[in-house]
């Protein structure tokens, strides 16, 4: 599985690609080379020429003069028409998908309807679950799109896209797939990209995370300011020389150590209930960072937003310093201490069109100027160092935030709730979407915190995280806790284990 | 002052243009207009532009204190209804029923004015708690009930076109009390007294929406809803104040009009709903750009005023004031949208950039304090 025949070009091979804008090289000299039926994995920080490279494969972005490519050996221009001759199709993160439609339509937005004059739902329908069933993706074929899981969703993306125009020796680029999914539905995106990959066909993954590389790649290209640095079989590199070539030097740890220093009991919840939660207790205390882990529909994506009361609580009790917090009011939540960093980052907790530093003011918005006279100037220097603190890049606070890469955009998140005074605080995904380096500056805020006296539980669907960052990881199953696990014991393959353990046991493959 | 501005605009313009790297170049019409924004004070250059073309086409009449007076009453009614509407707009809201709702309130102050014999202060009073509540039922409806506010205001607006048509029985209202034609009869400073009360409220409303904690949540509700909300901004509390604002000022704004006309009819009111909203719309490519704002709303209006009156003393025929109200909007609207599209088109590219710079420089991990 990890070299194909030497004998057939490359499906996809593209040399001396360059991208300059405005003086600045955004790509130098990139070479790459796709083998045929092989999970290429392109790896790189935020900023290192990957998004350019795709925009370019896309036909989005103009190469610099010079630039040659060829699939399978035919030579074909880099340009606005060359993924649609070569075969090359693109899964974005957002899928591209039209909610109040159904699978079967939303499989031929694009592409083509069975029958010609005459569309028959019945037809169509079976049409399409033929397609998805010879892949083996367990959808409904009639159920609407809004109604899926986004794991269901995106397994729909790539059958569709693998059916979309002539159908030919495709190149699939997946553009972080797995960005918003928990674990076990990572798994069954794996599945089908190895079956995808067992027809054949070949596939590029781009990708912050590092253990899918190892778990899906055949092979590595990992780009470095514009260049690529190399291009490797994965059999003969572990994590740490990858990280190494990423960051072109070593990086001490991803997860900072730091000591367990608990005090009182800051946040308590008991029975609490609502949403996929049946009966939950629980508490963290100060300078205590407590982890919630579970699998889609365990409830665990559920705990902050019920602790917050974004979502319904349906019973129990919520109490910060002993008193209690009223359910479903994030206003009183705030007023208790409570902050609440949202995974889903673009809908629930950035306004995207304003500024910096009109996203970090917004929950505390007393004392900016005099007599309650907001000025601009007065904001600023309110801002500046909390944006110094957390490290936003670039360092200026009227940048407007959508501008902002998404590594970026959580630390205003971050730094908003640090500057509100809260000392609780809910992080839910807190490091979805942020490239490595960004994911320590996060780190090291959330352990300031935690050592300034907060009470901090994380949410977090990346096991490793959880297993690294918290004194304790509470694992729910079937909307109960299923396990508590102490600092020492939490391993990834733990919490794994203790999430799946007999929950779910029935059809792990089904959506 | 014009002459001083114009020379920065191509400064900055020609610093940010690099739209000869984007792979689909906006349009020359785009990028004159993403120009135009970034000289955040075009609305006043192009004002001034008007005043010198009609000047010099029409000297004896156009530039004449008479017409400027005339010009900034004329629009008076106009900008108290658009102040208004800044609130609701600020907050994801529309409020279609603004301008039926001050031809309501024109003909309820007129009833109880000659109908029911109120004092002038007293009748004031009513016709104003009347707008409120007017506004707290289509802040019930979009608030509480979860209407869409463009639908639920333009059902009330229906609803106050009949109680107009109730309470005037078809027939003119008037003449009025000469002691509350006396309210807008006066003058300051050779300015009809009107002005004044415009510039109160343009102050008042620019402190609330722009300079008060206050007018921030306002602006996050319209923003980002869910994202204001899970920030601790009342969202729906927000929604209902802004519209039961617009409402008051709404009313407010009838009580003048019936002042200045001395009599009313069930008739008046919509035609004051487009210019309010061309206003608003133009407004917000002006001073604080892609946002609603005061300063920008009083430009537009300014400049729409200027431009019918101009053009009516140069012989157009009485359409040409729909018809130019009419295309401000539109141009007003579309210009924000394709302002916006070049400028997150910039973005992108200077974010880019920025990004490159750092990988370039520092490693972005050692970038923690």
């Amino acid at each position: 599985m990890s070299t194909t025949v030497a004998d057939r070009p490359a499906a996809l091979s593209v040399r001396g690609l360059s991208k300059t804008f405005q003086g600045q090289q955004a790509l130098r000299q990139v070479a790459l080379d796709l083998q045929p039926g092989e999970i290429h994995c392109l790896l790189g920080q935020n900023g290192s020429g990957k998004s350019t490279l795709i925009k370019i494969l896309a036909g989005y972005h103009t190469p610099d003069p010079g630039s040659e490519a060829s699939v399978f050996g035919t030579e074909v221009e880099v340009g606005p028409h060359m993924a649609e001759k070569s075969g090359l199709r693109f899964i974005h993160q957002d899928l591209g998908m039209i909610d109040s439609l159904s699978v079967a339509d939303n499989m031929s937005l694009g592409g083509s309807f069975p029958g010609r004059f005459w569309l028959s739902d019945r037809q169509h329908v079976r049409h399409s679950q033929a397609i998805l069933d010879s892949y083996g993706v367990k959808v409904d074929a009639a159920a609407t799109i809004g109604e899926l899981s986004l794991a269901a969703r995106t397994l729909v993306a790539v059958v569709r896209a693998l059916h979309f125009g002539p159908a030919k020796d495709a190149i699939l680029v997946l553009d972080e797939p797995t960005a918003a999914l928990a674990e076990a539905d990572k798994q069954l995106l794996f599945t089908l990209l190895r079956e995808v990959q067992a027809r054949g066909q070949t596939i590029l993954y781009v990708t912050h995370l590092l253990q899918e590389v190892f778990e899906l790649g055949d092979r590595v290209t990992i780009l470095r300011n514009g260049s690529v640095v190399a291009t490797r079989p994965l059999a003969g590199l572990d994590h740490d020389s990858l990280i190494e070539l990423i960051l072109g030097r070593k990086l001490e740890a991803l997860y900072p150590d730091h000591e367990e220093s608990a005090g009182v009991a800051v946040l308590q919840a008991e029975h609490l209930a609502g949403g996929n939660v049946k009966d939950l207790s629980l508490s963290v205390r100060a300078g205590e960072i407590v982890g919630v882990v579970g699998l889609m529909g365990s409830g665990a994506e559920d705990v902050p937003h019920l602790l917050f009361g974004s979502r319904p609580r349906a019973a129990g009790v919520v109490r910060v310093d002993g008193r209690d917090v009223p359910p479903d009011a994030p206003a009183a939540s705030i007023r208790a201490g409570i902050a609440f960093s949202p995974g889903e980052r673009k809908r629930l907790a950035v306004l995207g069109e304003w500024s910096v530093r009109e996203n970090i003011t917004l929950p505390r918005l007393k004392g900016l100027g005099r007599l309650r006279w907001m000025s601009r100037r007065a904001e600023g220097r309110d801002v500046a160092p909390y944006v110094a603190k957390y490290g936003v890049h670039p360092r200026d606070p009227e940048m407007r935030l959508a501008s902002l890469s998404g590594g970026n955009q959580q630390k205003v998140v971050i730094a908003r709730w640090m500057r509100s005074g809260a000392h609780v605080f809910l992080l839910e995904e807190p490091t979805a979407g942020v490239d490595v380096g960004a994911k320590r500056a996060i780190y090291d805020a959330i352990l300031q915190a935690a050592a300034g006296g907060s009470a901090i539980l994380l949410m977090t669907s990346d096991f490793d995280e959880a297993a690294s960052m918290c004194d304790r990881v509470l694992v729910l199953r079937d909307g109960v806790l299923g396990a508590s696990v102490p600092r020492a014991e939490a391993t990834t393959d733990r919490l794994l284990g203790e999430s799946i353990s007999r929950s779910r046991s029935k059809d792990s493959l089904h959506v | 002052m014009s002459s001083l501005e114009t020379q920065e605009a191509p400064a900055r313009e020609t610093l940010q243009d690099d739209a000869a790297t984007s792979p689909r170049r906006p349009t020359g019409v785009a990028r004159l207009l993403a120009g135009a924004q970034l000289n955040k004070f075009s609305g006043l250059l192009i004002l001034a532009a008007l005043i010198i073309v009609f000047g010099l086409l029409r000297p004896e009449t156009f530039l004449t204190l008479a017409n400027a007076r005339s010009i900034l009453a004329t629009q008076a009614i106009v900008a108290v209804l658009a102040i208004g509407l800044l609130f609701p707009l600020a907050a994801g809201a529309f409020d279609l029923s603004a301008a039926q709702n001050l031809g309501f309130s024109a003909v309820l102050c007129g009833v109880l004015l000659t109908k029911q014999d109120l004092p002038v202060p007293l009748a004031i009073l009513v016709t104003l708690v009347v707008g409120g509540v007017i506004g707290a039922f289509n802040g019930f409806l979009v608030a509480v009930i979860g209407i869409d506010s463009f639908i639920a205001t333009l059902g009330t607006t229906s609803l106050l076109l009949a109680g107009s048509q109730i309470l005037a029985e078809g027939a003119f209202i008037g003449p009025l009390d000469d002691s509350f034609l006396a309210i807008t009869d006066q003058k300051v400073f050779t300015l009809p007294i009107i002005v004044l009360y415009v510039a109160v409220l343009a102050l008042l409303a620019w402190y609330v929406i722009e300079h008060s904690p206050l007018g921030r949540r306002i602006y996050a509700t319209g923003a980002n809803p869910e994202a204001a909300h899970l920030s601790g901004v009342a969202t729906k509390r927000l929604v209902f104040f802004s519209l039961v604002t617009s409402a008051v000022v709404a009313s407010a704004a009838g009580v003048l009009l019936a002042s200045t006309l001395g009599s009313v009819s069930e008739s008046i009111g919509p035609e004051y709903l487009l210019p309010a909203f061309a206003a608003v719309f133009l407004g917000t490519t002006q001073l604080k750009p892609g946002r609603f704002n005061v300063g920008g709303t009083l430009i537009a209006i300014l400049l729409l005023g200027t431009g019918v009156a101009g053009l009516q003393l140069l012989g157009a025929p009485i359409w040409v004031t729909a018809l130019f109200n009419g295309i401000a909007l539109i141009v007003a609207v579309g210009a924000v949208l394709m302002v916006k599209r070049v400028q997150e088109r910039r973005a992108v590219r200077r974010a880019a950039q920025a990004a490159r710079q750092v990988a370039a420089s520092t490693p972005v991990a050692s970038t923690t304090a």
